[in-house]
């Protein structure tokens, strides 16, 4: 007996402890039965736990209490194993420009707002989630900027470009759905020089699969500089005990007058 | 054990199938240079908890007995109040800590921050890892 006893305890040793979050984690749900996906929540993650669990040792930006750690890899980068986005030719040319200038015209660098879908998938800030039965609210701390996703409506017919587009979701079954338009052609999708037409068009599905995790996927449609809509997924991790602070990024914003000053001074930024 | 599995499975999840997180809001690699790893000691004279990068400076003191402040740049305060720091209570003016970074590409005594020996000898991150915003190691389209 006590022999299985301990058989059953060096099994049980061996399951992470993510496994055990996994099992019972029902999906909470609102009055009207939908999925409630209220909450904060870190982008680009799929641990489970505390913004501290889940960002120690190899956590954001690889940093946390393990310097050792490899870093995780940013949203401004392309992750191994993702097929190449599909650019048509002259556009591909342009974005490798940006890669090979290290990122240098990165429009965030500007603190302009990072648009979507590159927002959403941001980790290194958390962004809230406030869920209504006829609206949902996004509130994200990278840049401060937010979205306002009304349900079951349709786009304004005078839509202004702008840096986050025009959101309206609904659902189809247990996912939401966001439909958004009305962009401009400032921000970057999902990688070093994504750039993108006022034409882009993204379709995202957010399902809450379990309490913890949200899966993320989106599809970027922009005929003028795609050969074809580009899929991406990735997966929103529940934060709990985490706030949406304050982050104001032209308060003091050296970077600009940086390169400008060291690019005057002949240093090789190139790669 | 346990942990260790769970976070090498961690590890591997983020590695394939995410589209991580993004890691700072500029490019490292226009202003520093991942080929000058440098490790300082020296006493912090002034800390700047501002947005979008907060700045702290110390003075060191070198073999000739000169002093020199060298300034260091590192994470927003909201990303270091997560990653355990207190404005005012952990590091202050006077302390006398050890930080590695990665200097300025203009040589001067300017650095980006990585990590931190505070006095009582406990470590903190003050800064992303070398290479962070500045594009990764493949561009975002396949090169034909």
């Amino acid at each position: 007996m006590t022999r299985r006893v301990i058989v059953a305890l060096m099994v049980l040793s061996l399951i992470p402890a993510s496994a055990f979050a996994q099992a019972g984690s029902a999906v909470p749900r609102g009055p009207d039965g939908k999925p409630d996906l209220t909450g904060v929540w870190q982008g680009g993650s799929t641990l489970r736990g505390s913004w501290d669990d889940a960002n120690s040792g190899f956590g954001v930006g690889g940093s946390g209490k393990n310097p050792d750690a490899p870093p995780v890899v940013g949203s401004n980068e392309r992750p191994a194993g993702r097929e190449g986005a599909p650019y048509q030719e002259w556009a591909a040319k342009k974005v490798l420009e940006s890669f090979n200038k290290r990122a240098i015209d990165d429009p965030t660098a500007l603190c302009l707002p990072p648009g979507v879908p590159r927002s959403v998938m941001l980790g290194l800030f958390p962004q809230k989630i406030v869920q209504t039965p006829k609206e949902i609210v996004v509130l994200y701390e990278y840049m401060h900027t937010f979205r306002m996703i009304p349900l079951n409506a349709k786009h304004p017919d005078d839509v202004l470009a702008s840096y986050m587009g025009d959101s309206v979701g609904h659902w189809e079954g247990d996912t939401l759905v966001v439909d958004v338009i009305g962009f401009n052609d400032k921000t970057w999708l999902a990688g070093t020089g994504t750039f993108h037409s006022e034409a882009l068009h993204i379709t995202e599905r957010y399902t809450r699969v379990d309490r913890d995790r949200i899966n993320y996927e989106v599809t970027m449609d922009d005929p003028k500089v795609f050969t074809k809509p580009w899929a991406v997924t990735s997966s929103l991790m529940l934060r709990e005990g985490t706030r949406v602070q304050e982050y104001v990024c032209a308060e003091n914003n050296l970077d600009p007058a940086n390169f400008e000053k060291l690019l005057k001074a002949g240093a090789q930024i190139s790669r | 054990m346990t942990r260790w599995i769970s976070c090498a499975c961690g590890l591997i999840a983020m590695t394939w199938i995410t589209a991580g997180p993004a890691v700072a809001h500029h490019s490292f690699g226009a202003e520093y240079d991942v080929n000058k790893p440098v490790t300082i000691t020296g006493v912090v004279t002034e800390i700047d908890w501002r947005s979008p990068h907060t700045f702290f400076f110390v003075d060191v003191t070198g073999t000739d007995g000169k002093v020199a402040n060298w300034k260091f740049e590192g994470y927003p305060p909201t990303v270091l109040n997560r990653l355990g720091w207190k404005k005012d209570q952990t590091m202050k003016p006077g302390d006398r800590i050890t930080v590695t970074g990665w200097r300025a590409r203009d040589g001067s005594n300017w650095a980006h921050s990585r990590e931190i020996t505070l006095t009582d000898g406990r470590k903190l991150m003050f800064g992303p890892p070398a290479g962070t915003g500045d594009g990764g190691s493949a561009p975002a389209v396949d090169v034909r």
